[in-house]
């Protein structure tokens, strides 16, 4: 039994699961980063996946639901940003009103396009995986075989996406001029200003740069994931990012692996459903974990991870 | 010259405050109601023939009203009683600076302990049973909201990822009570009916003489309004008020002033926890007499309970006028999709604006204030900044 | 041709003109000081030249041609570098990220950290600022910083360097290495603004003074041409008492005893490191220290913000190591906070609430949990009244009063409670002259009254004036006591900097046996 439990599927599963939260964490960490927090990537998230799968439909390519996701994504974060930076509001109460306002947005256009509630039509063909290497045969080398080609070669374009995308990140944060003043808009902005930094600018770029990748990770639920956009379909991951975020202590590296602790447990979830027969578990305890271990994981973890010093202040400039 | 300017002062105060309280949030809503037309236009709908239907099914229409039916009317109450208490919650704890984000899963545990005590208490007089589980449904509000208090007051865990996790764990562990243990025996995802004994009368019970024909508003109403006061009071008036503000403005000075930061943290959560179990109570007892499975759901009376707040500026009294706009919205949603087709989603939409506005007048607040630090600067209050 | 002019500035703020018409000139290899005291529009100047400020009229010239500074890229494109009084530097960063800051060098993008920091230590050898290019920047002394600051100047290619009271947080002689920084910047070309308050810096390292008042220049000269006397009467506008009188203490019977206290900081670290002292009723006891060496954590410990570790605390005989700030204020201890609106004020709050504040759930403000508002504003109004704080009604939000009478605010809430112990950290910063003249006679006239005074300050003046005994800090230490007498700045800067008492003064005690010879 523990045999077909603890499958290459569950670990690549862990992975697939863990891109979504990976992506809106990068884009939390960025963000915050620049000083401004990011609540409202749950909000991104959702709206990335509903227009993933409207323009899809609409034009019967998956590339232009992609870029579709990401534009929504960038332009609800662009509201983010004008409120948090240029009007100087409440971060946290932007963000709040984006995400209900991603969630009676995408409930609206949905009765108006398909004209019942709930959910979307699907499409057609969601995006395959990047590889198909031929599996099968017995014997030990094709039991390695297997295992390698799961959880190496199985996934989706966005999956790897995600793992470059983190890589990049980390070594821009770190080795580049774009990475330094980052660091330092969110430390000390004034700092930041008087060497000729434009603060108002560089925080504007990392909300949008946020705001394309929770869109995007919102492309690889609807587009690469379930193939439709149902209500609220996101489940609080926008929430959970922000928790891998301070997990990874706000480094993309960090983040992207505190994402997979919290898609693992997912991909538990999802795999201890299918043995419910045998585990006798109520399914609700199983839906239940995630969040759980977020709270476990902030509760251990909380009192030693400090974040970007001016993280959530407005700048003033005088 | 000092005297008059001084009155100037004062005056200038009044009629600047009168606005902030009134003038920005009911412009929100304007403003609010403007951009949500454009959005039924641009749909291809008629947005005024959408919000006249609103209109009607919040508050009904005058033939109705002089036959004694104010069924209307009473939808609109129904539906505005939890969002005060969710209200007054998110307003408690916005006033010590803590977003309890997650109120709805401390709101789903005060529906589920009313509708568990409400079957265990079936034989008692409700006079006895209702304050009992009322009681009960507060302190499982409160319970749900300790752990993310204790994390934010020992580990500093901020609570809006904390709360919103404990909502969802919440909405699973209430999905699964009623799932299991307190399963209806005729149907599924709900709890078994309530005995009438421990409902919370309606309005045409209380006053049949005014209210002629059955209306769903309900006691929770009433208790909703007076808890509002109490909880105006007890900011203004006790310690305990004193230093959830104090802790809110300022948590250093309040803490070198004797005052306890992570105490403060935790009985401001835990009361805010507290309320909103008291709008899942009311809901119960009030409005549905069990509870249903919220899984679906998209969202909750807990999550619309911040723009309650945040329109009331989380004053207590403000909170139950914000309340009935948004009952009324809600409760006139159901008409707009019947006769205008506009998906009740609209009402989350223009929700969202308001709170957007609402957020965005921090800006007109600066300036008013400005304004007074000029007035006070002229009178020589303040020294060459 | 002067390589900066500045004609006719003016900056007006809500209600106040904080540069009125203000000329300057600097020429090639000058030293300038902008003399004037807090709030005179000094440092406003500055940040409209460095465009950190856009005026609301005037001209400035830059090698004789007009220029528009509109942001600090454009002033650094000038060659023009401040040194803020808030040190402008990144703490998570290193020095060198510090240093490059907004001029990388780099390729695509991507920082070259070799060249960087090759040319950090460059600079750092040329000009004597010897700094360790890979450190963090938290990591380092308030001296270190500042230095760290002038490398970014110079880096960006500073020729105006503008230090903006430079001086505020350093030792004497800390303060004399920093002149002969400059003036070796100067010889290698530089042309220098130095912003301060200080009489004595202006007669040691100026070529010229420029004299400011309430946003105007009154005065111009050089310091062969004037003395401190004179400089202040320019300052100040009338004539200035530079020291206060007081008479004798005649210390009575001890009130606070602090034996072997030893405390951590924020990062973990030892602060204190087993510090005895006694304060006893009647005088009062001036804590001097370069800012960093235990001062802030040893006042929290008092007032009970932080957990001592070891030792103990006690008042009156009482022991309060472990006491909350509520258990320290009902057992007599009042603090007035070296930062006033983080600290000391809620903002937000009237003057009502914030004089309640510490005594909110007491008799006779409050009883069994409700507050009696009409016991509250009348105390408020007796107090206000008491000490001169200027404001039309008890119902303004203390957000909106001036630095000076905020801090007037916090010394009626303290002061009014009639403590046995009052712990007073810096206590006049940033306020002007008439102000802190207020604030001493009142500290002065509570010692006076038989209270027990814990002063800490960076300000050696103000703690040589006020204080019966002087304890100097180091590295969480007292590494010496000096009666009033016997102080003066050179001997106190030496022990601030560390010095033994081998080759120090004769007259200081070991700090272990100050408890005994205190208390007996």
């Amino acid at each position: 039994m523990w045999l077909s439990f603890f499958t290459p599927d569950l670990f690549a599963s862990a992975i697939r699961m863990a891109t979504p939260l990976a992506l809106a964490a990068i884009g939390g960490t960025i963000c915050e980063r620049s000083g401004v927090v990011n609540i409202a990537l749950e909000g991104m998230m959702l709206v990335g996946a509903f227009f993933g799968v409207v323009v899809t439909l609409a034009t019967n390519n998956v590339l232009l639901g992609v870029g579709a996701a990401i534009v929504a994504g960038v332009l609800l974060s662009a509201i983010h940003a004008f409120a948090s930076v240029t009007l100087r509001m409440d971060q946290v109460v932007s963000g709040t009103a984006l995400n209900i306002l991603a969630l009676g947005l995408t409930g609206f256009l949905m009765e108006v396009i398909y004209g019942h509630p709930g959910a979307t039509n699907g499409i057609q063909h969601i995006i395959g995986p990047v590889f198909n290497f031929p599996t099968g045969g017995t014997g030990v080398l094709a039991t390695i075989w297997t295992w390698i080609d799961q959880i190496v070669f199985s996934y989706t374009p966005i999956v790897y996406l995600a793992i470059i995308i983190a890589i990049v990140a980390q070594w821009a944060m770190f080795h580049t001029r774009w990475g330094l003043r980052l660091r330092a808009l969110g430390e000390h902005p004034r700092a930041a200003d008087t060497v000729g930094i434009r603060v108002q600018a560089g925080r504007y770029s990392a909300v949008l740069i946020s705001g394309a990748l929770a869109g995007l990770a919102g492309a690889n639920l609807t587009l690469e994931q379930v193939g439709v956009y149902s209500d609220n379909m996101t489940s609080g991951r926008g929430f959970i990012a922000l928790a891998a975020n301070i997990f990874g202590r706000w480094t993309p590296a960090g983040s992207y692996l505190a994402s997979l602790l919290f898609g693992f447990a997912e991909a538990l979830e999802i795999r201890m459903q299918s043995f419910q027969s045998v585990i006798h578990v109520p399914v609700q305890f199983f839906l239940a974990l995630p969040y759980v271990l977020v709270v476990i994981v902030l509760a251990g973890f909380m009192g030693r991870a400090v974040g970007p010093a001016a993280v959530g202040k407005p700048y003033e400039k005088e | 010259m000092s005297e008059t300017h001084e009155a100037s002062v004062v005056r200038e105060n009044l009629w600047m405050k009168a606005l902030r309280t009134a003038g920005v949030p009911l412009l929100s809503v304007v403003l609010a109601m403007i951009i949500g037309s454009i959005i039924i236009k641009a749909s291809g709908m008629d947005p005024l023939l959408a919000w006249g239907a609103l209109l009607k099914g919040a508050f009904g229409s005058p033939d109705k009203w002089a036959a004694g039916n104010f069924r209307e009317f009473g939808d609109t109450i129904g539906r505005a009683t939890p969002l005060a208490f969710a209200g007054l919650a998110l307003a408690f704890g916005f006033r010590a600076n803590l977003f309890n984000i997650g109120a709805n899963g401390q709101l789903l545990l005060g529906s589920i302990t009313a509708a568990w005590l409400g079957l265990v208490l079936a034989g008692l007089p409700g006079v006895l049973s209702i304050p009992m589980i009322l009681i009960g449904s507060a302190l499982a509000g409160a319970a749900w909201a300790f752990i993310p208090a204790i994390l934010k007051a020992k580990v500093g865990a901020h609570e809006v990822i904390t709360t919103m996790m404990f909502s969802w764990i919440g909405l699973y562990l209430t999905s699964w009570i009623i799932a299991a243990p307190l399963k209806d025996a005729a149907g599924n995802s709900q709890t078994p009916m309530l005995a009438q004994s421990v409902w919370l009368p309606t309005f045409d019970k209380i006053l049949p003489g005014l209210f002629r024909t059955p209306v769903n508003a309900h006691l929770g109403f009433v208790i909703a309004v007076v808890l509002a006061v109490v909880v105006w009071w007890v900011l203004k008036r006790t310690t305990l008020g004193y230093g959830v503000r104090a802790v809110g403005f300022n948590q250093w000075a309040a803490q070198n002033g004797g005052i306890s930061i992570a105490k403060t943290t935790v009985y401001a959560l835990c009361i805010s926890g507290a309320l909103a179990g008291l709008a899942g109570a009311s809901e119960v007892l009030g409005t549905n007499h069990r509870m249903f499975d919220e899984v679906s759901a998209g969202s909750g009376f807990g999550f619309t309970g911040i723009a309650v707040a945040l329109l009331a500026k989380s004053h207590p009294v403000a909170v139950v006028f914000s309340a009935l706009l948004f009952g009324a919205l809600s409760a006139g949603a159901g008409m707009m999709q019947l006769t205008a087709n506009v998906s009740d989603r609209i009402i989350m939409i223009v929700q969202a604006l308001i709170i957007f506005f609402v957020g965005a007048e921090t800006v007109i607040t600066w300036f008013i204030k400005r304004r007074q630090k000029r007035a006070l600067e002229e009178k020589g209050a303040t020294d060459v900044a | 041709m002067p390589i900066l002019e500045l004609r006719d500035i003016t900056k007006i703020f809500p209600g106040v003109r904080a540069n009125d018409g203000v000329s300057l000139r600097l020429e090639r290899g000058e030293i300038v000081a902008l003399l004037g005291e807090n709030g005179a529009g000094k440092s406003t100047l500055m940040n409209v030249v460095y465009g950190l400020m856009a005026p609301d009229g005037g001209e400035v010239f830059v090698d004789g041609a007009q220029v528009h500074i509109k942001t600090p890229r454009d002033a650094i494109a000038l060659g023009i570098g401040m040194v803020h009084q808030h040190f402008m530097l990144v703490q998570t960063l290193t020095v060198t990220e510090n240093i490059i800051l907004g001029h990388e060098p780099s390729r695509f993008g991507v920082i070259d950290l070799v060249s960087a920091r090759s040319k950090v230590s460059d600079l750092s050898t040329r000009y004597g600022l010897k700094v360790d290019p890979d450190e963090r920047v938290a990591d380092l002394s308030v001296g270190m910083q500042q230095r760290v600051e002038i490398l970014k100047a110079l880096f960006q290619g500073a020729r105006i360097l503008i230090l903006d009271e430079p001086t505020a947080v350093l030792t004497p002689q800390e303060v004399r290495e920093l002149f002969g920084v400059v003036r070796s910047l100067v010889a290698e070309g530089l042309s220098v603004v130095l912003i301060t308050h200080k009489l004595d810096e202006v007669m040691g390292v100026a070529d010229r003074v420029v004299v400011m008042r309430d946003g105007r220049v009154v005065g111009e000269t050089t310091p062969a041409e004037t003395d401190q006397v004179g400089l202040a009467r320019m300052m100040v506008g009338r004539d200035v008492v530079l020291s206060v009188d007081k008479a004798p203490s005649k210390p009575g019977e001890t009130v606070l005893e602090v034996r072997d206290l030893a405390v951590l900081d924020d990062r973990r670290l030892e602060a204190l490191r087993c510090i005895s002292l006694v304060v006893r009723a009647g005088e009062v006891v001036g804590i001097a220290g370069v800012d960093g060496n235990g001062q802030r954590e040893l006042v929290e410990a008092i007032v009970g913000l932080r957990k001592p570790t070891s030792g103990s605390i006690s008042l009156r005989g009482k022991d309060i190591t472990h006491a909350a700030p509520h258990a320290t204020i009902h057992a007599g201890v009042s603090h007035v906070p070296e930062d006033r609106q983080r600290r000391g004020l809620v903002l937000e709050f009237d003057l009502a609430e914030n004089l309640v504040l510490g005594d909110q759930s007491d008799a006779p403000y409050a009883s069994a949990g409700i507050m009696h508002g009409r016991v509250i504003d009348e105390t408020a109004r007796e107090r206000i009244a008491d000490y001169d704080v200027r404001t039309p009604s008890i119902r303004v939000l203390a957000g909106n009063l001036s630095g000076g009478n905020q801090q007037k605010l916090v010394l009626a809430r303290e002061m009014g409670r009639d403590p046995d112990l009052l712990v007073a950290a810096q206590p006049t910063r940033g306020l002007d002259v008439g102000a802190i003249e207020f604030v001493h006679r009142r500290i002065l006239a509570e010692r006076d009254s038989g209270k027990a005074i814990l002063l800490v300050s960076m300000e050696l003046d103000e703690i040589m004036s006020l204080s019966d005994r002087i304890l100097v800090m180091y590295e969480g230490r007292v590494a010496a006591e000096l009666s009033s007498e016997e102080a003066d700045a050179e001997r106190i800067g030496y022990f601030m900097t560390g010095g033994s008492n081998k080759d120090g003064a004769p007259l200081q005690k070991p700090a272990t046996t100050v408890a005994e010879g205190g208390a007996s």
